[in-house]
């Protein structure tokens, strides 16, 4: 019966600092998303450079690789070199397409921004009073979701895009419906 | 005529003006009673770029801009469950500052209770057995009797 308490008391312990060891990898400021598996917010927004309106559902068909960005934002300047380049590489795709959404942002601040680090050439959404960025549950910059030819979103990135992150992250997840690819 | 003293005559008029601009009378005065719904849904919803702090506290832009969401929700008359599920669909369980009782979340609740429950039942075990006296103290039998009175001779013995 002693030796009974014993074992159990030892693995009571070993379970909370067990819990305590997987919660030291989590980053508070990471929100799990729960839009993963469901049909993206469609949305109808004016457009950057004054072009004809943006809707989501115009893409309806192929992947929609959606880039919250701002002006304002530091991190979206790191990501910038990689964007122009997955827009150039991805050019030739006919199931994959790139949208920006300027959020929080004024229309001078943007447009300055691409003309410094350049214009990735895919159309740019703007919402100024950040709507569309709360109704896709956007706390931060940047935020990049991959929705589907159906309008699911598939993926969330937290944070700037990486170096090999289409070939890492988005091909795995568009290869089984493209397979002679 | 002279009007009396000048300074009690301005400290007068600033008082007046100091009351009727108080914080508190002023704003129940302009509050619209939507108001009242937005700030209830905006107090219990979490500022997701803040730690521990209600959309309605938080000072962050996008604190700002989900208060004027739900600034218009309300306005366009929708109910407080709705509001607050709009932002659960799109933050998660994270949104309320609160979490909810529903689904694994009572685990939560529950948890520390059945945890001291447990301890407070452990501890009265373990009372219990600390207070088992280990050795009863052993009756007095005959055998104890003749000892004693041979005590009590041999020390007489001593004595005389």
């Amino acid at each position: 019966m002693e030796y009974l308490w014993k074992i159990v008391l030892l693995a009571a312990v070993l379970f909370i600092l067990g819990l305590f060891a997987s919660g030291l990898g989590n980053d508070s400021r990471n929100i799990p998303s729960p839009l993963i598996g469901r049909p993206a917010s469609v949305f109808h927004a004016p457009a950057l450079d004054d072009g004809p309106e943006i809707s989501l559902e115009s893409f309806r068909g192929r992947w929609v690789l959606v880039n919250f960005w701002g002006s304002w934002c530091v991190s979206c300047r790191h990501e910038h070199p990689y964007l122009l380049q997955l827009a150039k590489n991805t050019a030739k795709r006919s199931d994959f397409v790139m949208l920006g959404v300027d959020f929080k942002d004024t229309r001078e601040g943007a447009k300055g921004f691409l003309q410094a680090l350049g214009d990735p050439g895919y159309r740019q959404a703007f919402d100024p009073d950040q709507t569309i960025a709360i109704d896709w549950g956007v706390y931060g910059a940047p935020e990049t979701y991959l929705v589907d030819p159906q309008g699911v979103v598939r993926y969330k990135q937290v944070g700037p895009l990486f170096n090999g992150w289409f070939e890492k992250i988005a091909l795995p997840l568009m290869e089984p419906k493209h397979e002679n690819r | 005529m002279k009007t009396g003293n000048p300074w009690i005559f301005l400290t007068g008029w600033l008082l007046a003006w100091f009351l009727t601009t108080l914080p508190g009378v002023a704003s129940e005065k302009m509050e619209e009673p939507s108001e009242a719904m937005v700030r209830t849904i905006a107090k219990s919803l979490r500022c997701a770029v803040c730690q521990n702090q209600s959309v309605y506290e938080s000072n962050s832009d996008l604190a700002k801009d989900m208060l004027g969401v739900i600034r218009s929700k309300v306005v366009a008359g929708e109910s407080e469950y709705a509001i607050r599920d709009y932002f659960f669909q799109r933050y998660g369980d994270y949104i309320y500052l609160e979490p909810t009782t529903q689904g694994s979340n009572r685990l939560l609740w529950i948890g520390p209770f059945v945890a001291l429950l447990v301890g407070a039942l452990a501890l009265l075990a373990a009372l219990k057995k600390w207070r088992r006296p280990s050795s009863p103290i052993a009756p007095v039998t005959p055998a104890d009797h003749s000892f004693k009175e041979r005590l009590q001779r041999e020390l007489k013995q001593i004595e005389s």
